[in-house]
Parts: C-alpha cells; structure tokens; sequence
C-alpha cells in the first residue's frame, strides 16, 4: 500500500490531486425498510475487511509522515445498495461463492447465507413492498503531493 | 427490480464537492465496472481506468456509452503493471476508489 502510494505520487503532476474513497472502518449495515421507514436493521456478517482498512489508514499515516502527501479536504458520505432481496444482495457483491453445492463451505460463509435467509424472512414479512439495503458509510479525502516531492526523490 | 448501487448518488456528489474534472486527465484505480466512471467522465478531458478483473473490465467496455468513447479507456491492469509502463507526472487527478 505504501509503495502503491509512493507511485501514484509519481504519476501526478506537481499541481495533480490524489482522491482516496475507502470505507469507514465500521461494519456495514443491513436494512429492511418498507418505503422510507426502516424496520429491521443488522450489521453485515460478512464484514471482514476490517483489518485490511486498518493497514491501509497506517499506509497514508506513513506517506503523510514522510510528506509525501498533504490532505486539503475530506468528508464522509453514505453508501447504499438497494436491492429486491437479501439473496440478490448477497449475489451482486459476491460475498458467498457462486457454487452453491460446493460442500467444503466454510463455516464463516454458512453463517453469513443463514443471517441473510432470516433477513429475507424479514423482508417478506415485512409486506410486498419492502425492499433491503446494504449501508456502508465512506470517507473521501482529497490529497495534494507535498511541495517537498522534488527533495524525497 | 435489479440491484443499484447508490441511486442517491451520495458518492458522485462527495467526489464533485471536492474535484474540478473539467479539462482533467484523470486516472482511477480499481474502477471495476465502471459505476464510478461514468458519473465524473462527462467533465474529463480523458480517463483511464484500470481494474485486475477481467469479466469487470469487460463489462465496463460493454457498457462504455458513445458519447464517452472518445474520452475514456479501459484496461485490464493491476495498478503495479500499469505504473510501472507509465511516465512520470501523467495525471492532473488519481482517484484510488474501494481498493484497500
């Protein structure tokens, strides 16, 4: 991640921005809602990523130590995946593998089929029309490469 | 009803508070199927986006709109191979989206 940040400083001109969008190091949330009100809400279970965005908030930690890179903005936004159930959910991410009768499934991805399958009940209990999201929230930061480039290369 | 992946273009908006693109060459990195690309090209002056996925990068081709031909391009690339044939001080913007 360091190296991948030091060439992409490469890349950009000297007037350049880098834009970083990643997730917040949060589980994202599963939503059952009918129209605008929500009426079931559970932390994703295959949330399992966490430790990857820890390494790469060290990463940038590190290229803003070396003044490779200055932040000039941030923010934080909400991300949603709308989708008619929890089953087309989970296909469209990918979240589970595609085999559904491989039999060397893993525990981790049986639990994750099952609180989906309940979420779904949930939705169909719900009424027709009530529909599940997937919410993440992410940070964007706009980053400029330090005047100092010239000096670090 | 298909999947969509933020209709409230929450993402576009956050990215447009903070970018100008206009007249900008832009490179992304892990642009997957193109979901993002297609929000911002528009105001680029050119867009290269690269993803390592194939199926991913052959449906952002797909689906490449007309109007954008000109102006964005799609490879299949992991970011290591595309820098390491690119020069120096290419880009007026990277946009590094969902790749932790």
């Amino acid at each position: 991640m360091v190296h991948t940040l030091e060439e992409i400083q490469r890349l950009l001109k000297s007037d350049g921005c880098l834009i970083d969008i990643q997730p917040l190091i949060e589980a994202p949330l599963l939503k059952v809602y009918q129209r605008d009100p929500e009426v079931f809400v559970e932390p994703d279970p295959s949330y399992d990523y966490e430790e990857d965005l820890r390494q790469a908030d060290a990463a940038l930690t590190q290229v803003f130590r070396r003044g490779l890179f200055v932040i000039e903005e941030r923010s934080k936004f909400d991300f949603l995946t709308h989708g008619s159930s929890a089953q087309e959910l989970l296909a469209f991410w990918g979240k589970t593998r595609a085999d559904d009768n491989n039999t060397e499934e893993d525990s981790a991805e049986q639990h994750i089929k099952q609180v989906y399958n309940r979420i779904e009940e949930i939705r169909q209990a719900a009424g027709p029309e009530a529909e599940i999201a997937l919410h993440e929230r992410a940070r964007v930061i706009r980053l400029a490469p330090n005047l100092r480039k010239e000096e670090l290369t | 009803m298909t999947v969509r992946v933020d209709p409230e273009n929450n993402e576009t908006r956050a990215l447009l508070d903070l970018v100008d693109f206009t007249g900008k060459h832009v490179l992304e990195i892990g642009c997957g199927d193109g979901r993002l690309t297609w929000r911002y090209a528009v105001w680029a002056e050119h867009v290269t986006a690269i993803d390592p996925k194939a199926d991913a990068i052959s449906r952002a081709k797909e689906n490449l709109p007309d109007e954008l031909k000109s102006r964005v391009e799609f490879h299949q690339f992991t970011f290591e191979e595309f820098s390491a044939a690119s020069e120096p001080s290419s880009f007026d913007t990277v946009i590094f989206s969902w790749s932790f």
